[in-house]
């Protein structure tokens, strides 16, 4: 038996389109939303146009693949929404916000020594990721859910 | 002493009533006691301009300078087709008329919802969501369009 064995977390891994992939934390994925209703939100920024009505609340729809690759269409063959818990802070209230996605999200074990560094390209990553670990040959980054939904990339843009 | 100053928000969710107006099939909700009076289109007087107005209209004695706006509230610098109703928008500061395709009174209470943190530019017009019926509302005040038409005027001036 090893003295000190990896870490091992658990993790979504999601599809954003045909191409992209990212992860978030086990516990963040709260919902999922087949062929959601959109509701488009004028004035707001290329990667966040829409809102959609969960629980009586009205949560930001981020298209990451829109904002990793300004300018293209997302290569969706189905849209899904799913719903994503976080803390804008340590000992804040649990918020929500929903990311378009591509495919049913996939549960994944990480250990920590598949941790590894961010893909080059798309350069966004930069602005949405924490992390990023590795699996087989893909790099998947790890999201930072409180940056995006509290307005981080306001700034990037 | 301290003195508490309300966010925008807060004061918004007080207002009992929302006059709605109707612009290229979007729908934009003011206050209704920001709303003087409806005049029409054909009252517009396109001889009087303001810088990117699209004219004027005389009421009690005065001109109110009228702008077209887009669905995204973009100024128009013509009235485009189906626009016939001009609401005089007062609110004891700016005074000024829309161009609009629709204005009716929000019958019933309204429930506002902020504008998620990660979707509003910190000048935006818009200070909350409502859902309606017929999709979403977005909810802006007579100040806040004032302030947009004067940041547009300034990079014209510019």
């Amino acid at each position: 038996m090893l003295e000190n064995p990896p870490k091992d977390s658990t993790a979504w891994i999601l599809t954003l389109d045909g191409a992209l992939r990212a992860a978030v934390g086990g516990r963040e994925l709260v919902y999922l939303i087949e062929a959601p209703t959109l509701l488009d939100v004028p004035l707001s920024p290329p990667y966040c146009r829409q809102v959609l009505v969960w629980n009586e609340n009205l949560l930001p729809v981020m298209d990451l693949a829109a904002y990793l690759r300004p300018g293209k269409p997302a290569r969706r063959t189905q849209t899904l929404a799913g719903v994503f818990a976080y803390q804008a802070k340590s000992g804040a209230p649990l918020a929500y916000g929903a990311l378009l996605l591509a495919g049913i999200p996939e549960w994944a074990h990480v250990a920590d020594d598949h941790a590894s560094a961010l893909p080059k390209q798309p350069a966004g990553w930069r602005a949405l990721a924490i992390s990023c670990f590795k699996r087989g040959d893909d790099l998947i980054p790890i999201l930072d859910l409180p940056y995006l939904f509290t307005g981080g990339l306001l700034a990037t843009v | 002493m301290i003195q508490r100053t309300q966010n925008p928000f807060d004061t918004l969710r007080e207002i009992r009533a929302f006059t709605r107006l109707t612009l290229d099939g979007r729908t934009w909700l003011l206050p209704q006691t920001e709303v003087q009076a409806l005049e029409m289109s054909l009252d517009i007087d396109p001889e009087v301009r303001t810088p990117l107005g699209v004219g004027a209209i005389a009421f009690e004695g005065e001109w109110w300078p009228v702008y077209c706006l887009s669905s995204e509230l973009r100024l128009l610098p013509h009235i485009p087709a189906g626009r016939r109703i001009c609401p005089l928008l007062n609110n004891g500061a700016d005074r000024f008329s829309l161009v609009c395709d629709q204005v009716e009174t929000l019958v019933g209470s309204s429930r506002l919802h902020p504008v998620p943190a990660c979707m509003a530019s910190r000048n935006s017009p818009i200070q909350a969501l409502v859902l309606l019926d017929q999709g979403l509302g977005c909810v802006t005040t007579t100040e806040s369009i004032a302030r947009l038409i004067a940041t547009a005027e300034d990079r014209v001036d510019a």
